[in-house]
C-alpha cells in the first residue's frame, strides 16, 4: 500500500535512477533482474496516474463545498 | 433696493447660453473619464464624464453628458470593436461633444464621436502601470516560475457556469483521444463587468481552500460577443494570480493584447479549447517521456543480459579451452611417466638379471666339481674332509674324490 502514496514525480525519478544504475555495465544481473521488475512496477503505476480515473479523486472534488 | 440693475434668472441662463454658442467653437473634443453610464429605453445613453486629480481619488471636473440614440447605435458597436471593450463606466475617453446650455436643463455634453484609439492608449498606459507594480513588488512572474506538477490533470476552473466555452473546455478534456484521465472542478464566477474582478478573487479564495485536491487552475471564458475584458487589467486579480500557489491558465478568449490578467499567468491561452489543449498537450508529452524512459529500460536490460550470455559464453569458452589443455597437459604427463616407469623397471630388471649371471658364473667357477674338473682332488676320511696332511697317520684309509670318480687308498709314507 506504501507505493500508492508514490508521486507520479517520485516514480519517474525513481524510473531515471534506475535507469542511470542498470546503464552501469558492472551492475550486477540479479540486481538489473530485480531493478526491472521494480521499473515496470513504476511505470505502470504512472500509466495508471495518466490513464486510469480514480473515482477517489472525483469524488473529493465533487465533495468540495 | 429697486434701482439696482437685474435680470431674471431665466434672462441670465439665456445669457449663458448665448456666450457659450457664440464663444465656443461647435465641436470640442474632450478628455474625460466615463461614470454612471445608461441607456434607457429610448436607447439614447445618459452618463457623467469627470476627471480626476494625479491621484486618482479626488474628482476635480464633473459634467453631464448624453449620447443621443441615433449617435449611440452606431458609436457603441464602433468603440467595442475597436478596443474590445465595452462601453461602460471608469473608461478614459476622447470624445467629440458639443457644448449645451439650457436654460432649465442646464449645461451638458452631446457626444458626436469618440475616438477608441485613446482608450486603447489609455488601456496600455494603464496595464503598463499595474504590470509596473507587479514587477516592483516582485510578484510579476511567481506563477510562471512554479512548475506544473506531473500530471496536472485535477483542474480548477473558474468560469461562467453558463458559458459555451465552459463545456466546449470540459468537453475536450473528457474526450481526449488518447484516453488521460482528466478531473475538473467548477468554482463558478461572474467573467465581464465591475463584479468580475472580486468575483474571480472569490473563486481563487475557495480553490486556495482545497488548494492540495488540485493541480491547476484554468481561468476560462466563452467566445461570444466582443466584451470587457478591462476587469481583467486590474491590479488585485493579477495580483492575486501572480502570488497564487497553484500555476493558473488562462483561456479568456480575446484575440487582442494581452491582459494583465495573462502576463501573470503561468500560461496564457487564447480559449477555452486552447487551455484544453495545452492540458492534453502536458499528458502527451508525460506519456511520450514515460515511453521514451520504457524503451530505455528495456533496451539497457536487454543489451546487459546479452553482455552477460557473451560473457558467461566466453567464460564457458575459455574453461572449456582450459580443461583441454589441462587434460592434455595430464595425459601427456602420465604417458611420459609410464614411460619412465618402465624403463626404469626395465634397467633395473636387467641389471638384477646380469648380476645373478655373474654369480652363476662365479658360483660355478667354484663349485667343487668345477675345480675337480681342473685337476685338484679332495681327500676324505670316514666321509669327512682332510685339509692337512698331518691329520693323517700311516695305516689310515683315504678316499680321494677325482672329477670322473673316487679311489680308495692307505696311507704309507709321511713327508713333513
Amino acid at each position: 500500500m506504501a507505493k500508492k502514496e508514490k508521486t507520479y514525480t517520485e516514480a519517474l525519478q525513481e524510473l531515471k535512477n534506475i535507469l542511470a544504475e542498470i546503464e552501469n555495465d558492472d551492475v550486477d544481473l540479479d540486481i538489473l533482474i530485480k531493478k526491472t521488475k521494480d521499473a515496470t512496477q513504476l511505470i505502470s503505476l504512472c500509466k495508471e496516474k495518466l490513464y486510469k480515473a480514480d473515482q477517489e479523486v472525483q469524488k473529493l472534488l465533487d465533495d468540495i463545498e | 433696493m429697486d434701482n439696482i440693475p437685474s435680470i431674471s434668472l431665466h434672462e441670465l441662463n439665456s445669457l449663458i447660453r448665448t456666450v457659450v454658442d457664440e464663444s465656443l467653437p461647435r465641436y470640442l473634443w474632450v478628455r474625460a473619464e466615463t461614470s454612471d453610464v445608461r441607456v434607457n429605453q429610448n436607447g439614447h445613453c445618459y452618463l457623467e464624464f469627470i476627471e480626476k486629480d494625479a491621484s486618482g481619488k479626488n474628482v476635480v471636473a464633473k459634467a453631464r453628458g448624453a449620447i443621443w440614440s441615433n449617435i449611440f447605435r452606431m458609436l457603441k458597436p464602433f468603440f467595442e470593436q475597436e478596443t474590445g471593450q465595452a462601453f461602460t463606466s471608469g473608461l478614459n475617453v476622447l470624445v467629440q461633444v458639443s457644448v449645451d446650455f439650457h436654460e432649465l436643463y442646464g449645461f451638458s455634453l452631446t457626444v458626436q464621436n469618440i475616438d477608441p484609439s485613446y482608450t486603447l492608449g489609455d488601456q496600455a498606459r494603464n496595464r503598463a502601470r499595474i504590470i509596473k507594480q507587479l514587477e516592483d513588488e516582485g510578484v510579476l512572474d511567481m506563477n510562471k516560475e512554479l512548475k506544473l506538477p506531473q500530471p496536472t490533470n485535477r483542474i480548477a476552473v473558474i468560469s461562467s457556469p453558463t458559458a459555451a466555452g465552459y463545456e466546449d473546455f470540459c468537453n475536450q478534456l473528457q474526450n481526449n483521444q488518447r484516453g488521460f484521465v482528466f478531473y475538473t472542478k467548477l468554482f463558478p464566477s461572474i467573467m465581464q463587468g465591475d463584479k468580475t474582478e472580486p468575483s474571480v478573487i472569490a473563486a481563487l479564495e475557495s480553490i486556495y481552500e482545497h488548494r492540495e485536491c488540485f493541480d491547476a487552475v484554468a481561468i476560462i471564458r466563452g467566445g461570444g460577443a466582443t466584451s470587457d475584458l478591462s476587469c481583467f487589467d486590474s491590479y488585485l486579480l493579477a495580483a492575486n494570480c501572480a502570488q497564487f500557489p497553484l500555476p493558473v491558465i488562462t483561456g479568456i478568449g480575446h484575440e487582442r493584447d494581452e491582459t494583465v490578467l495573462d502576463i501573470v499567468a503561468h500560461t496564457r491561452a487564447k480559449t477555452p479549447t486552447a487551455v484544453a489543449e495545452f492540458l492534453i498537450g502536458q499528458m502527451e508529452s508525460l506519456s511520450g517521456h514515460l515511453l521514451d524512459i520504457q524503451h530505455s529500460l528495456s533496451k539497457t536490460a536487454t543489451q546487459r543480459l546479452h553482455e552477460e550470455e557473451m560473457r558467461i559464453n566466453a567464460t564457458l569458452a575459455h574453461l572449456s579451452y582450459k580443461y583441454k589443455e589441462t587434460m592434455q597437459r595430464q595425459s601427456a604427463d602420465i604417458t611420459k611417466l609410464s614411460v619412465l616407469l618402465k624403463n626404469t623397471v626395465n634397467s633395473s630388471l636387467s641389471e638384477e638379471k646380469h648380476f645373478l649371471e655373474m654369480k652363476e658364473q662365479h658360483l660355478r667357477l667354484i663349485s667343487p666339481q668345477n675345480i675337480l674338473k681342473k685337476g685338484y682332488t679332495l681327500t676324505l676320511r670316514s666321509g669327512k674332509i682332510v685339509k692337512y696332511a698331518g691329520d693323517l697317520d700311516i695305516g689310515d684309509g683315504i678316499t680321494t674324490l677325482f672329477a670322473d670318480g673316487r679311489i680308495e687308498s692307505i696311507v704309507q709314507k709321511k713327508n713333513k
